[in-house]
């Protein structure tokens, strides 16, 4: 009994391993190729591990772009960017979950439906908004389009409803008013679902392409994914520095992950849908 | 305690929040800078779309000028990589839209496509205009077909500055290998077909191709040679390939051009040597898996440092469609154009950079760096232009091609360039592999063409 | 003054979503609503409406065949990306969601694709999908033109998005299975019922929630695809790739046709919204909640 469990599990324990490793590859890839030289990536049979650990990709992408510049761009506009992004669902959810008022399956509706709207599609109407408001080249204009996140909003909803309703009526004996309720009790209750969401919008935000390209047209004001696009080597087969530079704007975000693993998966937990 | 901590939390949060709208509204640089004043330099913000080894080029470009005449003359360029040329024109039809002067560049460049975003705005500047205001300047030392490909409605709208034209490449080792003569790449389409079924190899078993004798699906691209170099000077629509105004209708179908071309394309096919590839031909070259394709001649630098010395590359004219097509190709590539944005009232100093770009050295830097032709035609007297050309014997066959060519020979301005573009090659592809008639992949190509420039000539009255 | 304090509390909760209106009305009903309004006019090609067409634009786009086209390339892609990515995600949080040694190392590796930016992502993966020099068609031993095969275009697109999706479906059907009450599982197993059953009977039901959270977020995101056709394929070949959203970019952003594409957007919104709803119809019948 006790053996054929043991082997069950590890059987489950090899399969999970060759697919964590193909799932990986693409990332191992990334970084492999950052060392590449140029016939590395034109030999046949492709090569999967570099010659040697040579740094010149690395310095041809950090010579031709601004990438340092563009990674602080990024980050200062993903980090105030999912906190405000954090804020306002925030502010949507607790209501949706703790107070009663007429209109509110309205309401609800009104900032879900949201996430049916392509912004692709009102991507060019945006645009518009941002530049007859004079704010192409701000931060502001480039996190503008991601400050909503009903998805996001959703699950935070989710998450406020499993603290019982009590609390808030126990609060408010103790003259605790609805603001003070959420911040004082309600946030460090959530903190892991709270902080899981932070950190999706941070590489939400991180990541975004099409709309940054658009909204600036200061290279001074760009982000790290605008950025790569610049090194147009791969034209030429000659992959190496652009991954030199996705290698390096990778590390930022997957150091969020490794780190804070442990914690992204209990967020998860705390604001998971089930019932 | 704990309360105090989440009170600093809170407190944290909340400076942040009353920080952030001072921090996030504010641009990271200036960018136009008030001019006028003859104190501080005039600033001229140039968007491009070269990246790689002409990213490279267009950088030391610019760092000569405004080390050199600018400093002379109070000039700081400001180079800015805008992306793709799609995403360049995308960024001056946002801008155009949005009539926001201030946020257009002094100087952009477009390649044909984005021609259509620019050439009616009232915010454009021609060089007709600039080069009129300077009687100094010779425009006629500039490459006659490369002026006329940039000419709408008789006023030269951009500066050719990156111009190139397509180009027959093949693998030399690969000819020889099946007994054909290395220096005599196909001459005629119906060449092609006979030279593509020889240089086709296939595995034993005769089920995967593992050489193509030609790749490539003809697009808008090439046929703006093919229909064109047909009946002394031929075009896709009226208006002059829509360079005397919008086009309004196909004429490729009356005229018997695009017919004459599909017959002779569907005998390459049956050749049984045609790869209908659409995406990384050039790699699949320069990997030996495809002997012959055609491209423009800017791919030129890239492709040799690419194959390496894995084999010998040739260059040759295009094949013609036939003996009696003698027209040639046109000039396509990119051009530079100037608006007026509020900033370098008059555009003097967008003028004087411009005046840098096209001289000769400048045109030979380029032009070794990139393949683009040199579009100064002193260029061609420099003795290190002459030296370039004998160690690189390729670039002159470009050169030669496009001397024999006629310069009314034009790529086509028209609405709907990306669905055109799809809508030709997919004909295409029905004609051969359905085995569709020639006819009626005219017709049904003419009808679909026709209806998108109906659609935007109703939408947008001249 | 009690009425105007009650008339304070009354309103209170509103005040919370003044923000997220604001945003909802500036970046997404506004322009919905534009984009509405140019749907049903001829617009110039600088954007300007200049007359009121009635539903013409709607019966041109149906006749289209390219809109046919894209309508098929979306419906195909949404329905192998969504089954796909549901699929894969529940087999790999079935293998780790016990807490095991080593399970940790898993968990990480599926979670990091969410790190990888899509641009980025689909640079990595042209490399890798390169007829020649590709890694794929080396490991496998096989021979296909992945970007010129229009049979195989659409793979390379599906292969990126489950990819991209991977991690966050990972980690919440990871979460859910792990709030599966270990009782139950622990008295069905006491009774002799086989895992099969287990997961059928017991597991599935009560993950069924977040199924349904990410089938509808993930048709959403397979109706509205665009980004890797965009960075990957451009739509061909030969349109193969071509969805709606890419058509709706092509003739609105690349064509100046403002009338087309906003049309293709509207028809987008009601086809999402109208599987969306029917995704939750099936909820109220289907889904158990504890």
């Amino acid at each position: 009994m006790m053996n054929r469990r043991f082997a069950f599990d590890t059987a489950k324990l090899i399969v999970a391993t060759v697919i964590g490793l193909v799932v990986v590859f693409p990332l191992y890839y990334i970084f492999a190729g950052a060392f590449y030289k140029i016939g590395e990536f034109t030999a046949y049979p492709p090569t999967l591990f570099p010659d040697s650990f040579q740094l010149g990709n690395f310095i041809r992408a950090l010579r031709d772009t601004l990438l340092i510049r563009f990674m602080g761009n990024s980050l200062l506009v993903a980090s105030v960017g999912s906190v405000l992004r954090m804020t306002i669902a925030v502010l949507c959810a607790f209501p949706m979950a703790f107070l009663r008022f007429k209109g509110k399956n309205l309401l609800f509706f009104l900032v879900l439906g949201t996430m049916m709207l392509p912004s692709d599609a009102l991507i060019i109407e945006n645009y518009l908004t941002i530049s007859r408001l004079g704010l192409v080249d701000t931060y502001f204009a480039i996190i503008s389009i991601y400050l909503l996140a009903p998805v996001q909003m959703f699950m935070l909803r989710q998450a406020f409803k499993t603290i019982p309703q009590t609390y808030r009526e126990a609060a408010a004996i103790d003259g605790c008013g609805d603001f003070r309720f959420l911040t004082l009790i309600v946030l460090p209750m959530a903190k892991p679902i709270v902080l899981t969401l932070t950190l999706q919008s941070f590489v939400t935000i991180w990541n975004t392409y099409l709309w940054p390209l658009l909204v600036t047209n200061d290279p001074a004001m760009r982000t790290v994914q605008v950025g790569i696009t610049m090194l147009g080597f791969a034209e030429s087969l000659d992959y190496g520095p652009t991954f030199a530079a996705i290698a390096l704007i990778l590390l930022p975000s997957l150091s969020i992950f490794l780190i804070f693993r442990k914690k992204i998966v209990e967020g998860i937990a705390a604001g998971a849908i089930v019932g | 305690m704990r309360t105090k901590k989440r009170m600093d939390f809170l407190l944290l949060g909340f400076v942040l929040l009353v920080l952030t709208p001072g921090l996030m509204f504010s641009a990271g640089v200036k960018q136009s800078a008030p001019t006028g004043k003859a104190s501080g330099p005039v600033e001229v913000v140039f968007w491009h779309s070269s990246s790689g080894l002409a990213g490279e080029a267009m950088t030391n470009l610019v760092g000569r000028f405004n080390t050199t005449i600018g400093t002379e003359q109070n000039i700081v360029v400001k180079e800015v990589f805008q992306g793709k040329a799609a995403d360049v024109a995308t960024k001056l039809r946002a801008s155009l839209q949005a009539e926001r002067p201030q946020d257009l560049p002094d100087l952009a460049q477009l390649d044909a496509t984005g021609v259509m975003d620019v050439r009616d705005s009232t915010y454009l500047v021609t060089i007709s205009s600039l080069a009129g205001m300077d009687p100094a300047y010779d425009l006629s030392r500039l490459e006659p077909g490369a002026l006329l490909s940039i000419t709408y409605k008789g006023q030269l709208i951009g500066m050719p500055f990156n111009a190139s034209t397509i180009v027959f490449y093949y693998n030399k080792d690969a000819f020889e290998e099946v007994g054909l003569d290395p220096d005599k790449p196909p001459r005629t389409l119906s060449e092609l077909a006979s030279y593509a079924g020889k240089l086709l190899k296939k595995s034993a078993d005769g089920k995967t191709v593992l050489r193509y004798g030609f790749a490539g699906v003809p697009t808008t691209y090439e046929l703006v040679s093919w229909i064109g170099q047909q009946n002394g000077v031929s075009y896709l629509t009226d208006k002059a390939n829509g360079h005397d105004g919008n086009p309004t209708r196909v004429v490729f179908d009356t005229e018997g051009t695009m017919a004459r071309f599909l017959s002779e394309w569907r005998r390459v096919w049956q050749s049984g040597g045609l790869g209908n590839l659409t995406a990384d031909v050039r790699q699949e070259f320069a990997a030996g898996r495809v002997a012959m394709y055609a491209a423009s001649t800017s791919g030129l630098s890239t492709l040799l440092s690419s194959v390496g010395d894995r084999f010998k590359v040739g260059v040759g004219y295009l094949p013609r469609v036939d003996e009696a097509s003698k027209g040639g190709v046109n000039i396509g590539g990119g051009a530079l154009f100037a608006f007026a944005n509020g900033n370098d009232l008059g555009k003097s100093a967008t003028w004087e950079f411009l005046k840098f770009l096209m001289n000769a050295q400048s045109q030979f830097e380029w032009h070794k760096s990139t393949g683009y032709f040199p579009v100064n035609l002193d260029t061609y007297g420099l003795p290190e232009f002459k030296v370039h050309l004998q160690e690189n014997p390729l670039f002159e066959v470009a050169i030669n091609q496009l001397r024999d060519s006629d310069p009314r020979v034009q790529s086509v301005w028209w609405p709907n360039s990306y669905q055109a573009y799809y809508e030709i090659q997919n004909r295409i592809i029905e004609m051969l592999e359905k085995n569709a008639s020639v006819d009626q992949t005219v017709e049904s190509l003419a009808a679909v063409l026709n209806k998108y420039m109906a659609d935007f000539n109703r939408m947008n009255k001249e | 003054m009690p009425g105007r304090i009650r008339l304070r509390q009354a309103l209170k909760p509103y005040a919370y979503f003044i923000p997220a209106l604001l945003v909802a009305y500036l970046f997404s009903y506004r322009p919905f609503l534009k984009t509405l309004a140019n749907s049903v006019s001829l617009v110039n090609y600088s954007g300007r409406i200049l007359e009121f067409v009635g539903l013409e634009n709607y019966r041109g786009l149906f006749a289209d065949k390219n809109f046919q086209t894209s309508l098929i390339n979306t419906f195909r892609f949404t329905a192998l990306f969504v089954p796909i990515d549901v699929v894969f995600c529940l087999v790999c949080a079935l293998l780790v969601y016990r807490k095991r040694r080593f399970n940790a190392l898993n968990e990480t590796l599926f979670i990091l694709p969410m790190a990888v930016a899509m641009t980025s992502a689909a640079i990595a993966f042209r490399a890798l999908f390169n007829p020649t020099i590709g890694v794929i068609n080396h490991l496998l031993g096989i021979q296909i033109q992945w970007f010129n095969d229009p049979a195989w275009a659409m793979t390379t697109i599906v292969v990126l998005s489950v990819w991209m999706a991977l991690g966050f479906d990972f980690l919440l059907l990871l979460a859910a299975l792990r709030s599966v009450p270990r009782q139950l599982v622990e008295s069905a197993q006491l009774e002799g019922a086989g895992r099969g059953s287990i997961f059928l009977r017991i597991q599935l039901p009560l993950i069924s929630p977040t199924l349904l959270f990410i089938v509808t977020t993930r048709i959403r995101d397979g109706m509205l695809l665009s980004g890797p056709v965009l960075v990957m394929t451009e739509g061909g070949p030969f349109r193969s790739t071509q969805t709606l959203i890419y058509q709706m970019y092509i003739e609105g952003f690349k064509s100046g046709n403002y009338s087309m594409g906003s049309a293709i957007s509207v028809v987008v919104f009601v086809l999402t919204f109208t599987m969306i709803l029917l995704a939750f119809r099936i909820e109220r019948k289907g889904v158990f909640y504890q």
